[in-house]
Parts: C-alpha cells; structure tokens; sequence
C-alpha cells in the first residue's frame, strides 16, 4: 500500500512535536525513520498508526485519505518498543487475539485461526514456544512474537517502533536480517523508527533522517551516505 | 474491512485516543463512582454532624460535659496513649527483627504478627476474656491478688494492642528492606554504638513511615468497639471508652449526646485522613503504602 | 533449609532486645489469648462444641455473616474497580478529596458508622423515608446488614487494585487497539485479566473484614433471632450470660472462617504469582 504524508503536523500542548512534514512511501517500500530522541520520530509512526491525531495536516493510503480513520480501522500492524505482549496469554493466545477480537461476522473459524497461527508461528522459525507465557521467553523470541501477532492481523501496513532497541548486540544482528527476510516474503509498506545509522542504512530501502520535529533529508542510504544534505545529517551519520 | 470506509470523509467527528473510553463512558462511570461514594460514605459523615447539631452547639456541647462524656474521653485518651506506644515499640522491634537478621521461620512470624487484622474483634476480646477472666485460673489469681485485667483499663489495652497490632510492624518492614543494612553497617564501622546506629541511621530514614503507621494505629485505637465491648463490661465511669458510651447513648435514646460524641471522634477521623494524605503527598517516597513499585 | 543454622550470625546489634520486645509481645497479646481459645475448645470438648453449633440459631447467624459479606465483597468487587478505575485514569475537579474519602471506611469508628446509617436509613430517617415510599426498609433488615458490610469493606478493592492499574503501560492496551479489538473488547480481554489477582485479593480482604464485623452492624440489624443475627453478635450474647464454653465454641467456629479466609487470600496470591510473574 503507498502511504502519502501530507504536511503533518504535531503539537502537544505548547510544545510542537512535529513541524509539517510531508512524505510519500511507495508501496512494499522498507523505510527508516531515523533520528535521536525527540526528532518527532515515533510522533510520526504513531500518527500513521493510528494511535495519535495530526494537529493538522493529512494522510493518504492509496490516494484516499485516512486521516480520520480509527486505529482499529487502520489495520497497521504495529510492533511495540516494549513489544507489549500480553502477560497472561500464551504466545498462540498473543498472536491469535486479532483474529479473536473481530466481530462474529468477519471472525474466521477456530480450525482456520489455528492454522494461521502456526504458520506464522513457522514463519518467526519459532514453531514449538505456542504453549508458553511471555515471561518464559527471551528477548529476542518475544520481539518475533510481538511481529507475528502484528501479521496476525494481515495488516496493510508494518509499522516498528524501535524494533530492535530493547535488544543486545548479537541478537541485533540477527533479527535484523529476519525482519529483512519476512518483509521481503510479505511485500508490505514497513516503517520503522530507530536511532541507530547502521541499522536504518543496512536495513532499510529509504532512509528518512529527522531531527527537531523536521524531515533532514529522505534518500537511498548510499545517497545519504554520499551528499549528506544538511550539516546535521553529516554530523549524525558520522557518529 | 471493505473499502467504503476508505471514503469516510476526512475529518472525523472527534480523535479518540486508543487508551481511552468514549466520553459517553467516562463521564457515566465518574457519576457511578462519585455518586456512589457520596451515598455510601459521604451521606453518613455528614449526618453525624446534622444530628449532632440539630438542637443547636449549645446541647451538643453540654452533653458533651457530662460526667460520663468527659469520664469516656479521658478514657479513651489515656488507653491510647498507653496502647499506641506500645505498638510502635513493638513495630520497632520487630521490623528491626525481621529486616537486620537472617533467621528460619521468617515468613511464618510476619503471618503471625498479621493474624490478628483476620480475626474478628469481637473473638479477639473473647480470647482475652478466657485468658484473663474471672473463670480461668491465671485471671482468678490476678483479681485475687488485687490486679483485675477484664473488666479493667489492662484489659481494654490489650484489646486494643490486639487489633492495631500490625499496623507499625507491617509499615515499617517494607521500608526498611528497601533501605537495606548497608548504613547501619557503615555507621558500625565508623564505631558507633548500636543505640546511636538506630537513632542516628535508622530513625531518620524510617520517621515518615513510623508517622504514618502510628496515625492509623491510633484512629484505630480510639476507635476500637467490638473487642473493647467484650473485655471492658461496659462500667459506666470506669471502663466506658468513647465508642461505648456512643452506644449506651444511643440505646438509652439521648441522640444528641450519641451524636455529639460520634462526632468528636469523626473530627479525629478526619483529621487523620487529612494527615496521611498530606504524608503520602509529601513524603511518598518514604512511606511503603505509597510505593507502587 | 535444614543446612542453615536456625540464625545468622552478623555484626548487626540489637538482636536480642528487638528479638525479646518481638516475642514478648507477640506472646502476650497473640499466642496466649488465642491459645487460651484453643485450650477452652480442649476443655469443652468436641462433642460439646458440635452440640452448641448445632443449633438452628447458631447456624443461622453462621450463616447469614457469611452471606451477607460474600453479598456485600460482590458489591465491593465491582464497585471498588470502578471506582480504582476512575480515580487513576480520569482527571476531574474533586479527584483528590474522592481518593482520601475512600479511606474514611478505615478511619471511622465502626460505632459511628452504625449510628450514622441507622440514623439515615431509619423509618424516620432523611433516606429511610424514601426507601420506605418505594416499600424498601432497609434498616433493621438484612439489607441494613449488607449495607454496613459494603460500608466497612469499601476501600480493600480500591486500594488493592489502584497501583496495579497505575502500573500498566498503556502500550498493551495501544496494542490491543492496533490488533483490531474495540475499547470494550480491550477492557474484558485485556485490562480484566491484569487486575483479577488484585481484585480478588481484595474481595477476599472485604470479605473476612465483613465476617467479623460487629459494631456497625448491630445498632443497624434489628438483631432479631434467625433473621438478622449475626454471628459475632451470639458470642457476645453468651459472655454477657458467663456462658464461657459455648461463646469459646462459636469463637473456634469463627476463627476457622477467619484461618480459611487467610488461606484464600494466599492461595490467591500464589496463584497470581505463578500466572502474572508478580502480584
């Protein structure tokens, strides 16, 4: 799905989370919004989500605006920073409550649940943890699940908020190249905020670098690497 | 979810935040909530005060300087001046018991230090009428030897040690766990004695919380019936507490006097919750009812 | 267990005067008087103490505590998470005296509180009157004695359940929302399952507070035999006629109550530690 954002804005209160800011994402693209705490970041990702309203400003999904759409309607899959898993469900509980929480008319059938879980639970290489609780899991599993039950959903969107940030540098690593693997398999519009260069130009196809609530510069991460557009842009890739 | 809602138009009536009710809702369970706490709780503070009043201060004055109603007050204040001490020794104690030493049996005695906040008043000053009464043979001897405990103000204390019993202990451990040994110690090393470690290290890191778990003690003391009601023999001059005397009042129709009374010790209850609000607002960082987490 | 001495030894002073203070008075004002319950029951004898709780007014007032309080823990239960509810996730003028009012139940002689709703709810009294107009007498009925019960046991839900609400991050709840689940859907899924552990630790403590409850209750219940007789209310009547052994036997019945409320309590609790990984 290509997602269009049109001169969004954010204010908290007195203070301005985000100035406008436009930009367009085509379809299937793996973008990273990339920039230090406070550079409107999440701001942004939430707004997509669903989970914040632009104080002005619009959003389109496929040329029709959805600005006023409610997150539930949205059908982001979002992945949490804290990865948010239900404590007191099992992981199949986790993944299966989209399904779940739909009204009758549109729920599928218990057999056919089931079987989405556990492709899913194949696709996160994790096919035998169903049965545990989200305490009884490493970080790294837990992050999978948290993708999976965001996939769950068949979402039109990915959306990640600092998906690998609770991780520790090895795990890193691998779940990056995971994250590549299952975005390249479901050719979904993925977003995901991070602080971390190396993550965002290893990763991502389009790289939006941001700071103080303004886009810095969008492009490929060779080009960002190249001609840097502002002083802060060369300033933070090269830290 | 079918396309048509891609067309909505795009300004919504109102964004409402995934973490929140409709306002339908809220406004619905904030009326439930107030409402039905100013009915349950609200309506009787407020009418101890209206019948208290309803002959004017004057009476409800008066019947306060009656010779049961001032013998009744000093009673009550004498009794909790001599129970709550005790309890906050014994709070002292144990939690410096429990939090400074390693011992087995540790979860087992702070079961024991909360059992009697699960056992009914009124079986608590039956338990002290069969130790201590007439009929047993240690209660015999004692009102044999001129030291009568049930039916006396030894009895009512113990009641009322009974039932305030963990109130101190069970504020103080929390916080003294959290602080951990590692002052103390300090303070050992750098010679101090064991009396100057406590009042020195200790004391100031546990004030608030002490404070605080003595005000509940004492509300609680003042106010204690059930198990006063069983031990005391309900001695008009002699061993007639403040909520004793509400109820012979009350039964003997003087509703002003009850009243009147009733709402002294409402003042004090007030005053109270307006202290440990001030305490848990200023100090919650010291205080282990406050810590959440 | 068995390797570790019986106490560690360590250079921390003070040992045997806070251990002594500890065990003297713990002695003295628990052990002993509850210990002089058990050797009355001892001497009175089983068969005895059956004879005396089996009577039809004793099983009566048994049983009229117990379900008045389960009644009144029931309404406690909902009330007081709606109430926990309101208090930590809305903001209105007034929250702060609402939050300190939850604790009067606490703070208020239990004396008080008896004279205060029979006052009010009295024939005569200003909401007697209009109860008594819709054919509802509440005082001197059992529904006097739920209401005394919901009075005394108010705050246990409330702050039981407050800090676990205050500790649950909103983004579980952001993620039930992404997922597709309404607001009403979250709170039966999500949200009630968080706060049942708290929830019903607190029903349990309302509970075994409403059972032992004596002095707001009596000038409210009428105190009329089988109907409105409460248990804690026969003991009393027995001491007051030196009828020793049969208030010990009613006492042991009720100090069983309180011991298997004890153990639901921490049942409870030990369950929800192996489910949520904390209480």
């Amino acid at each position: 799905m290509h997602i269009q954002i049109d001169e969004i804005a954010k204010d908290f209160g007195t203070t301005t989370a985000l100035h406008p800011v436009s930009l367009s994402i085509p379809s299937g693209a793996l973008v990273a919004l990339l920039g230090p705490s406070g550079s409107g970041k999440t701001t942004l990702l939430r707004i997509l989500g669903g989970l914040e309203f632009p104080t002005s400003g619009r959003v389109m999904f496929n040329g029709q605006d959805a600005t006023g759409l409610s997150v539930q309607e949205r059908r982001a899959g979002f992945v949490f920073q804290s990865y948010a898993l239900f404590r007191h469900m099992t992981v199949f509980e986790n993944i299966a409550y989209g399904l779940r929480a739909r009204p009758r008319a549109s729920r599928p059938p218990k057999a056919e649940i089931d079987r989405r879980v556990r492709r899913l639970l194949d696709l996160i290489q994790l096919p035998q943890i169903a049965t545990r609780y989200p305490t009884q899991l490493s970080g790294g599993q837990r992050q999978r699940v948290a993708l999976a039950r965001a996939l769950a959903i068949e979402p039109r969107m990915l959306l990640l908020d600092e998906p690998f940030g609770a991780l520790d540098a090895k795990v890193r690593k691998e779940l990056r190249q995971g994250l590549r693997d299952i975005h390249d398999e479901t050719d979904l519009t993925s977003v995901f905020v991070t602080h971390d260069q190396d993550e965002a130009m290893e990763l991502a196809d389009l790289v939006v670098v941001m700071s103080m609530g303004r886009i810095e510069q969008i492009g490929k991460p060779q080009d960002i690497r190249a001609k840097p557009a502002t002083e802060f842009v060369r300033d933070f890739i090269r830290a | 979810m079918s396309d048509a809602t891609l067309h909505k138009p795009a300004t919504p009536a109102r964004f409402r935040s995934a973490t929140e009710e409709s306002p339908a809702a809220r406004w619905a369970l904030i009326a439930v909530a107030v409402g039905g706490l100013a009915l349950l709780v609200g309506a009787p503070l407020v009418i101890v005060f209206v019948e208290a009043l309803s002959r004017g201060w004057a009476a409800a004055v008066t019947s306060l300087a009656s010779r049961d109603a001032q013998s009744a007050i000093r009673l009550t204040l004498l009794i909790t001046a001599i129970a709550v001490p005790m309890n906050a020794v014994f709070g002292i104690a144990a939690a410096w018991f429990i939090t400074k030493f390693d011992f087995r049996g540790k979860a087992f005695l702070i079961t024991l230090i909360d059992l009697p906040f699960s056992i009914s008043p009124v079986v608590a000053g039956l338990c002290i009428v069969l130790l201590f009464g007439a009929n047993s043979a240690l209660g015999g001897w004692l009102v044999a030897s001129g030291y009568p405990i049930v039916f006396a103000v030894p009895g009512i204390v113990l009641a009322t040690v009974f039932v305030t019993f963990p109130f101190v202990a069970r504020e103080l451990i929390p916080v003294m766990i959290e602080q951990g040994r590692a002052e103390e110690e300090a303070a050992l090393t750098l010679g101090a004695t064991g009396w100057r470690t406590f009042r020195t290290v200790t004391l100031p890191n546990i004030r608030w919380a002490l404070l605080y778990g003595t005000l509940l003690c004492t509300a609680r003391a003042m106010g204690e019936f059930g198990a006063v009601a069983v031990v005391s023999g309900k001695i008009r001059g002699q061993t007639a507490t403040m909520p004793i005397t509400i109820e012979m009042f009350y039964n003997e129709y003087l509703s002003i006097a009850a009243f009147s009374m009733a709402a002294l010790l409402t003042g004090f209850a007030l005053l109270t919750l307006l202290l440990k609000t001030a305490l848990e607002l200023r100090h919650a960082d010291a205080l282990s009812a406050t810590r959440r987490h | 267990m068995s390797g570790t001495p019986l106490i560690q030894r360590t250079a921390m002073p003070g040992l045997g005067v806070s251990a002594g203070i500890t065990f003297f008075m713990l002695t003295l004002v628990v052990a002993l008087p509850i210990g002089a319950l058990l050797w009355q029951g001892a001497e009175f004898g089983a068969a005895n103490i059956w004879a005396t709780i089996n009577r039809e007014r004793v099983w009566a007032a048994l049983w009229l505590s117990f379900r008045l309080s389960f009644l009144a823990a029931c309404f406690n239960l909902v009330f007081g998470v709606i109430l926990a509810w309101v208090l930590v996730r809305y903001r209105f003028p007034g929250r702060r005296i609402i939050d300190a009012a939850v604790d009067l139940p606490f703070a208020l002689p239990t004396a008080v509180a008896g004279i205060a709703l029979t006052a009010l709810y009295a024939p005569n009294g200003v909401l007697g009157q209009l109860t008594n107009q819709i054919g509802w007498q509440v005082a001197y009925t059992q529904w006097g004695i739920w209401l005394a019960l919901v009075f005394v046991g108010l705050p246990f839900v409330t702050r039981t359940v407050q800090p676990v609400i205050e500790e649950i991050e909103t983004e579980v709840e952001e993620a039930s929302a992404t997922l597709g689940a309404s607001r009403l859907h979250t709170l039966r899924h999500v949200i009630a399952p968080m706060l049942m552990p708290a929830a019903l630790t607190g029903f349990a403590l309302s509970l075994a507070r409403a059972v032992g409850e004596y002095g707001s209750v009596i000038f409210i219940a009428g105190n009329i035999p089988l109907r409105t007789e409460i248990a804690p209310l026969l003991i009393v009547i027995q001491l007051e006629e030196y009828n020793y052994g049969a208030a010990g036997a009613i006492g042991l019945a009720m100090l069983a109550i309180s011991f298997s409320m004890l153990l639901l309590i921490n049942l409870i609790q030990i369950w929800s530690r192996r489910r949520i990984g904390h209480v």
